[in-house]
Formats: structure tokens, sequence, C-alpha cells
């Protein structure tokens, strides 16, 4: 399937001299359409700084990302309109949910339909939030919501505009196993049903079958992951 | 969608307040210049509506506002002759209290020179001038008093025929006009008492001298009430104004400075005195708070405004993380800051109709005010806002992640 993201050899170091952290050792990656991947490992190993590069928010010092097949960061250096970029094409989902506090389930979809561009916000929203079963809460404030209800709403505007690539950074961190659950087999079928790439970050081992591709990181390096127990099988 | 008025209808009630506190703020400033303001222009207002083109007053006082002037009525027929003057009239200027209808009224009588000057210059917002030498006056509207209503000063019964609007003194009191002869009657009255003791020191004196002795029938002359001596001198007047062809003013006053017994001042004059030295303590005190306040007023809503734009930081670092275009950010600020400064100017506006004709004193929204606040407001509002935004917009929007 057409890739969404791929990074090569993207390098990231915070801070210089003996403070210096490497964040990122030469990650190359590719995340493709319709597949739900997870980043797992363990604090501190480089996983957010990832997703920041590939989400474009923060750039790596080196190496290439490709979007679509196109280049749109070469060492750090943006070739495109990374705002425009994320707003039409991609979806962000957050540890807390982050909504917009002023605004209902609603609108936090409507805007974000609005900022890429779309005309028929309101009625995109709603459908969203049909989809994402929270259709009953949609003139409530996230204040009023439940985590549950917050993360799916946060869902339904990471997928307002039909983006190819969504970051999700420990969305369920703050959610009981069964509705973290729950929210993991929601990317699954955002992945498969609309064919978005899907990239979450989640330290919870219970739910690994439900992603296509596993990966993990480690002081900045990332390799496929291999569960502990198939691979010792794999080993004997 | 629009972002600033749904965060408004969201935090309504502290949006409200907001407002109403920096209308307060706004109005508490906007009085104190206006303070200012109408307090300088009452120091001159008096002076100003007499239309003069030149004051004569006692030589060497500064009279007849900022000190005492006492001068020969004789100067308004000499003044009147020198050539190039119009007119010349006499103006008498004391101030009294007294009871009327059980409440304190100050009054500064001003004696307009009869029938030259039936208050001709005088802008009359209800009734008439005068129309005859005696027993009518015109007063400010401050001091309350309705036309046809009497008052009774000296003894004697005067009624009010016209109203005037702000003819205040420079400490604020409110002016009543009268012809002079009706000044002069109020400001030499004297009691029976006091009278028949005159008469008594008068006949003590004749007793002493040797025309009192010889002449016993003196004694019934100088004790009959109808009888004036006839070298008295009638009373001085406070001051002449004069009023000359525009072109011969100088000339004018060249003529009049030889004279011994008057000083001259030209309008401007006479209203510089009133400003450096009668109202200038006052003043100074009045606008450098006046000042102070202003700039108070300035940081606390650049604060407020500062901190309701840092208080969003968090909802604009994920507006920002999902790619929000820079302007609708901006637009949030401004709009909301700009909603801000034009509710709490309106409600200054409102606050300044209904308070301000409730002070004792004038409270003078000026052109300059009414145009500098509201602009001012909103240039603060917005540079605060701006300044706020700038800082917010500086901050990483991958905070919105680690949430
Ligand atoms: N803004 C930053 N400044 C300095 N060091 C940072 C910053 N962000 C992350 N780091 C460091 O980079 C490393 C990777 O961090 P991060 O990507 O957040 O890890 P993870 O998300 O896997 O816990 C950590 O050692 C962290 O301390
Ligand atoms: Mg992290």
């Amino acid at each position: 399937m057409e890739d969404a993201v791929r990074a090569v050899d993207l390098s990231k170091t915070y801070g210089t001299g003996l403070a210096a952290v490497k964040a990122l050792d030469h990650v190359t990656l590719t995340i493709a359409r319709g597949t739900v991947a997870a980043l797992l490992g363990p604090s501190g190993s480089g996983k957010s700084t990832l997703i920041k590069a590939l989400g474009f928010v923060s750039p790596a010092d080196t190496g290439e990302v490709f979007f679509e097949g196109r280049l749109v960061v070469k060492h750090g250096v943006p070739l495109a309109d990374l705002a425009a970029l994320r707003r039409r094409h991609l979806g962000f989902v957050f540890q807390k949910a982050n909504l917009t506090s002023f605004l209902t389930a609603r609108e936090n979809v409507e805007i974000a339909c609005e900022f890429g561009g779309k005309s028929d916000g309101r009625r995109r929203a709603r459908e969203l939030l049909e989809y994402l079963d929270v259709a009953g809460r949609e003139h409530s404030y996230p204040e009023m919501l439940s985590g549950g209800e917050q993360q799916r709403v946060a869902i339904a505007r990471a997928l307002a505009n039909e983006p190819s690539l969504i970051l999700a950074d420990e969305p369920t961190a703050a959610l009981d196993s069964v509705r973290s659950r729950s929210v993991m087999e929601l990317f699954r079928k955002v992945a498969h049903d609309r064919g978005a790439a899907v990239l979450v970050v989640t330290h919870d081992h219970r739910a690994l079958e439900v992603f296509d591709v596993l990966y993990e990181m480690e002081d900045g390096r990332i390799r496929p992951h291999r569960p502990e127990r198939s691979g010792l099988t794999a080993e004997q | 969608m629009n972002l600033a008025l749904r965060d408004v209808r969201r935090h309504l009630a502290r949006f409200v307040g907001t407002a109403a506190g920096l209308g307060l703020l706004l109005s508490v400033v906007v009085a104190m210049q206006g303070i200012y303001a109408g307090m300088v222009d009452d120091a001159t207002i008096l002076t100003r509506a007499m239309h003069a083109d030149l004051w004569l007053v006692q030589r060497d006082t500064r009279g007849p506002f900022a000190e005492g002037s006492r001068l020969d009525p004789s100067v308004e027929a000499r003044a009147a002759a020198v050539p190039g003057v119009r007119t010349a009239r006499p103006y008498t200027y004391q101030l009294i209290q007294r009871e009327h209808r059980g409440a304190v009224m100050r009054i500064a009588l001003v004696g307009l020179g009869w029938p030259d000057d039936p208050g001709r210059s005088l802008p009359l917002v209800r009734g008439r001038r005068l129309q005859q030498p005696h027993g009518e006056m015109i007063v400010d509207a401050s001091l309350g008093l309705g036309i046809g209503e009497p008052l009774v000063l000296a003894g004697e019964q005067y009624r009010v025929v016209g109203l005037t609007r702000n003819a205040l003194t420079s400490g604020g009191d409110s002016v009543a006009f009268m012809t002079v002869g009706d000044a002069e009657l109020v400001a030499f009255d004297q009691p029976p008492e006091a009278a028949l003791l005159e008469r008594q020191r008068v006949v003590e004196r004749l007793r002493r001298t040797d025309l009192g002795r010889g002449q016993p029938a003196l004694e019934d002359l100088a004790t009959d009430p109808r009888w004036r001596a006839p070298a008295l001198a009638s009373p001085p007047v406070a001051a002449v104004l004069v009023e000359a062809d525009p072109h011969r003013i100088a000339e004018v006053r060249g003529v009049m400075r030889s004279w011994g017994d008057v000083s001259v001042y030209s309008q401007a004059e006479e209203e510089e005195l009133l400003l450096v030295g009668v109202v200038q303590r006052a003043r100074m005190q009045i606008g450098l708070f006046t000042v102070i306040l202003t700039l108070t007023a300035a940081v606390i809503i650049m604060m407020v405004m500062y901190n309701l734009t840092l208080e969003k930081t968090h909802d604009l670092a994920v507006l920002k993380l999902m790619g929000a275009p820079r302007l609708r950010l901006l637009g949030l600020v401004l709009q909301q800051a700009w909603l801000l400064g034009a509710m709490g100017y309106a409600v200054a506006f409102a606050m300044g109709e209904l308070a301000f004709p409730m002070f004792p004193r004038r409270v003078l929204i000026t052109e300059t005010i009414s145009l500098v606040a509201p602009v001012a407001t909103m240039g603060i509002v917005t540079l605060a806002s701006i300044l706020g935004l700038t800082h917010v917009m500086r901050i990483d929007p991958s905070i919105a992640l680690e949430g």
C-alpha cells in the first residue's frame, strides 16, 4: 500500500556538551496507509521526539521526511508550509484529550474541518461523533465529558480532514484498560476503514494484537518489536 | 466559526465581569480627567463670559478675582472717553453665603453695568436678560432656583428672570448677575443697629469739633436716616470692563496704563492670573493625580489583557499544533480584546452619563477626552494582547502533546 510518511535517517540531539541527549539516533521508518503501528519503548527513549518529527511539529536535526512521497523536511529545514500540511493531512491525538476548552464537542471537530478547508464541517462533525459513538454529547463542553468521551472526541477531531497520517502519543494513558482497548480498536478501525496510516505510542502491552506493526525504541534507536514470549520461543 | 465569540460565550460571566471592571476603571480615569478639565475651565469661564477686551482694576492689584480690587467709579467715565473705546462698564464681584429654603447657598454676586449691560454676553439657557435697574437677577442653573423665584438679599426681594449654564467661579460657586446698583446694595447693606451706632459716632465727632459745638442743628442732620453726607463718595467698583475697536486695543491700553490709579489686563492676562494664581495649586494637585491615575489604569488594563491572553496558552498551543492559520489565532485574541475594550468603554460612557451630572462640581468631558479615551483604550488593549500573543506564539506547540 502507498506510504503515508517515510522518515530516513533522522537524528536529533537536545542540549550540547555534557548535557547533550541523543533523542533520535539514525531513525528510519515507513508507515503505509491502511496500517496501524504501535511504538513501544521505555520512558525517555525518544518516542515523543519521533512523533513530533513525523508530525512536522519540531523537526529532527538531520535526516529527511517524505510525506506521501514528497520530500517535506530535509536536515531540519522545512520545504513546505508545515502548518498547512498539519491542518489538511494530519491528525493528532494526545495523552490528554486536549480539546479546545471553550468549544463544544461538535465545535471541536468542526473547527478542525474548517482549518482543513472542508466546507460541510458541521455535518462532518456530526457524522464523526456518531462514528465514534459520542453523538449524544455533541453540545457538551470538554470538561463535562468523561476521559473516554474526551478521547473519542479528540479522535473524531483527528479524523476531521480524512488525514493520511494520524499520530497518537500515549492516547490511553488516562484511561482504564477496557476503554483503552476500545480506543486502540478504534484506531485499527480508522486505519482499515479509512485507509489512514496510524502510529500510536503506547506503554500498554495488553492490546498489542490490535496493531499491524510493532516498533520499539530505546536510547533514540528504533527496531521492530518482537513480543517477549514469542521471541523466546523463536530463539529456542 | 468565530473563536472569540465562542470563548466569550463559554466564559460569559467572567468576561462580563472583566468588562465591567475595566469600564469602572475607565470611568474613574475619565471622571478624573473631566474633573481636571472642568476645574481649569471653571477657573476662567466667568472671565470669558464677560466678553471684555480690557479689564481695568485697582492699581497694582491682580483683581477682581485673584484679590480684592476697589476702583473709583469715575474710571468708567474716563475709560469711555478714551478714543477707540466702544463701551466701558462697571463690574463688581463679591461672594456671599446665605440660606435659602433651608439649604446653604454660596453665590458669587456679579454686578453688571446698567443700562449698558443687561447681561448681553451671558449664555442664557432660559428666561431673559435684566429689564429693570432694580430687583431682578440672572442666576446660574446650578443654584437650583427657578424662573420667577424670589430671593431675599439685604432685606429686599430679588426675582430670578434668567438662567445661565456653567457660570461659575474658580472655586466652583454659582454666579448670580444683577445690576451694579443692586450688587452694591447687597454689598454695603448695614443692619439698623450698625447704622445707629455709625450715626452716634458722627454726633460724638461733631461734638468734639468747634463746628459741631457752634451749630447743634448739624446733629439733627447727622442722625436723620434720609441724610447722606454729600462729600461721601459713591461706593467703589471692582473693575471696569472695556470693549475697544479690535485694531485699537493696544493704543487704548497704552493710554489707560498711564493712569495712576489702574492696572490694565487683557482678557488673556486676566485668565492667566486665575490659572497661575488662584487655582494653581489645586490644578497641579489634581493634574498630577490625574496623570498617575491614568498611568496606573493603563498598566492595570495592560496586565489584565496580557493575562487574559496568557490564560489561553494551552488552547492556543493546541490550535497551533492542529495547524491553525496565524491570523485565526491573532483574530481570536484581538477580537476579544476589542470587544472587551468596547464594552468597557460603553460601561464607562454609561457611568459618565449617569454619575457625572451628580458631581457637585463640573466634570467637563472635553472633545479631546471623548476622542482620545476610546482610541487610547483600544490602543492599550490591542498592544497588550499582541504582546501576550507574541509570548504565546513563541511557545513550542508541542507542549500540547505533553498535556
Ligand atoms: N525539549 C527538550 N529539551 C531537552 N531534552 C529533551 C526535550 N524533550 C525531550 N528531551 C529528552 O530527550 C529524550 C527523549 O525524550 P522523549 O522523546 O520525550 O521520550 P519519550 O517520549 O520516549 O518518553 C529524553 O531523554 C528527554 O529527557
Ligand atoms: Mg513521551
